[in-house]
This record gives structure tokens, C-alpha cells and sequence, in this order.
């Protein structure tokens, strides 16, 4: 991964566009968007071993489900980082499933509040995390589609 | 526990999420006077982290233990992993991840609040 962090200044693509550090999915703008993942990465990881290791029982469906988030997250974390073409492949797929993943946890929170009596970053579409969780696979795949206009993944 | 300790670690925090939100609207790099700021933040986290374990064996409150050492030990390592991210940066982006650190130290510290007196958990 550290080979990437030198990129901005080597401007070694034919891309044409000056100055500006975007030609990499993790510099730019991408920073921030990596270190938001990161965050979510962390957080549902953490929310996903605690809730696995006290009572797994109580909710297997929301465990699961915090768990995958949490396998979401870090490979969308790492995708991002690394940008070049196969991680930028990796990463749509990461932040599809991620959409499809709180938009359906979203729903099926609301409807079926019996197979979610414990909490997962997804339920209620991320509300409990300021909906973010929401907002960031959009995000995400907005700026994968403007790095590919940019034709980064070449 | 909003204690001093508390009190300075949002003072802190606010102070470092003003100043690099500001140097991100001015489109400015990572400079020394940041991470002044970000060491100074660091160094009363490591406080808490010492004061809260000390806290924690010496309480008979019930606080879910290990949940808020992993608290205090997130509260450690946001600033040195998000500070070696935003100094590979050389635009603004560097220092808007560190509005990013800072909003995720706020957001630990008053869980890390909630854990210690059982409100809102």
C-alpha cells in the first residue's frame, strides 16, 4: 500500500490534468472518504464482535448481518485505498452491496421489528449513526464513476 | 466523570476540528501548528487512558469493562493512524481527515461518558 502514497507528485498517467492529487481513489477527496470507511470499518467491527461474543442468540439475524457490514466495510476500506484497476472492480462491487445492504436492512428494520430486536449499523438506514451509513456507498460510487471518467482504472 | 479531564479532551478536540476545518476551507496543507494541536489532543487522551483504567479498577460502578478500555484505547490510536493518512496528502484532503479524527474523538468520548454512568448505552 505505500506505494500509492508518493503518486500526486510522480504524475505518471496521461490523464493531462495539473496540480491536482485526484487520480487515485484514495488521494484527493478520496482521503476523506477512506478515512470515513475506515471509521465505519472500525465501529462495525467492533459493535459486530461485541454483540457475536455477549449473546448471539438474542438476534443471530442483526448479528450476522452487523458482521457482514463490518467484512463490507473493510474491503471497501482497503479497495479504495489501494486504487488501482482490480481494487477499483473490488470496491463497486464492496459499495453495490453496501447500498443494497442498507437500503434492504433499512426496510426490513421498519417491517419486521421482531428479527431485529438488537441493533446493526444498517438498521433503520444507518439512523443511528447520523446516516451516514446511508449517505456513504452513494458517495462511494460516485467518485469510483468520476476516477473512471477520469480514466483512472486503466 | 465530566471532570477536567473531559472538559479539556472537548476543548481540545473542538480546537482541532475548528482549526483544521478551517484550513481545509482555505485550501491549506498539514503544518506544524496542526499538529501541535493534534499532540496536544494525543497527549490527553494518553491521560485519559491511564486516568480512565485507573477509574475502572477502582469503581464500583458498573461499567462494561472491557467495552471501555477498547473506548479509551480507540481514543488513543484515531489521531497517529489518521495523522500519518493526512500528512501523505499534500492538499487540503489532509487536513479535512483530521476534521474527520476529531469528530470521531468527540463521538468517543461521549460514549466513553455513557459507558461510565450507564446513561443512554
Amino acid at each position: 500500500m505505500s506505494e500509492h502514497r508518493d503518486g500526486p507528485a510522480a504524475g505518471d498517467d496521461d490523464s493531462g490534468t495539473t496540480g491536482r492529487a485526484t487520480r487515485r481513489t484514495g488521494s484527493g477527496p478520496g482521503r476523506i472518504l477512506v478515512a470515513v470507511y475506515a471509521v465505519f470499518a472500525l465501529a462495525a467491527t467492533g459493535r459486530a464482535a461485541l454483540q457475536i461474543s455477549e449473546d448471539f442468540g438474542k438476534a443471530p439475524l442483526a448479528y450476522a448481518l452487523s458482521a457482514l457490514a463490518a467484512v463490507i466495510y473493510l474491503v471497501a476500506t482497503v479497495a479504495l485505498a489501494r486504487g488501482d484497476r482490480t481494487s477499483v472492480r473490488v470496491a463497486t462491487v464492496a459499495c453495490s452491496i453496501e447500498l443494497v445492504g442498507v437500503l434492504t436492512v433499512g426496510v426490513a428494520s421498519y417491517v419486521d421489528r421482531a428479527a431485529f430486536p438488537d441493533k446493526t449499523v444498517w438498521s433503520h438506514f444507518g439512523s443511528g449513526y447520523g446516516y451516514v451509513p446511508l449517505v456513504l456507498p452513494v458517495l462511494g460510487l460516485l467518485w469510483l464513476g468520476a476516477n473512471r471518467r477520469r480514466g483512472v482504472s486503466r | 466523570m465530566i471532570d477536567p479531564l473531559t472538559t479539556a479532551l472537548y476543548l481540545g478536540t473542538g480546537v482541532l476540528v475548528l482549526l483544521s476545518g478551517l484550513f481545509t476551507l482555505l485550501d491549506r496543507r498539514v503544518n506544524t501548528l496542526v499538529l501541535a494541536v493534534v499532540a496536544v489532543v494525543e497527549l490527553i487522551t494518553l491521560v485519559q487512558l491511564v486516568v480512565g483504567i485507573v477509574q475502572l479498577a477502582s469503581t464500583a460502578r458498573d461499567v462494561n469493562g472491557p467495552v471501555f478500555v477498547a473506548y479509551l484505547l480507540g481514543l488513543v490510536v484515531v489521531l497517529p493512524l489518521a495523522s500519518v493518512w493526512a500528512l501523505a496528502e499534500k492538499s487540503r484532503w489532509g487536513t479535512g481527515v483530521l476534521v474527520i479524527a476529531g469528530f470521531v474523538l468527540l463521538v468517543l468520548v461521549a460514549r466513553l461518558q455513557q459507558l461510565w454512568t450507564g446513561v443512554g448505552v
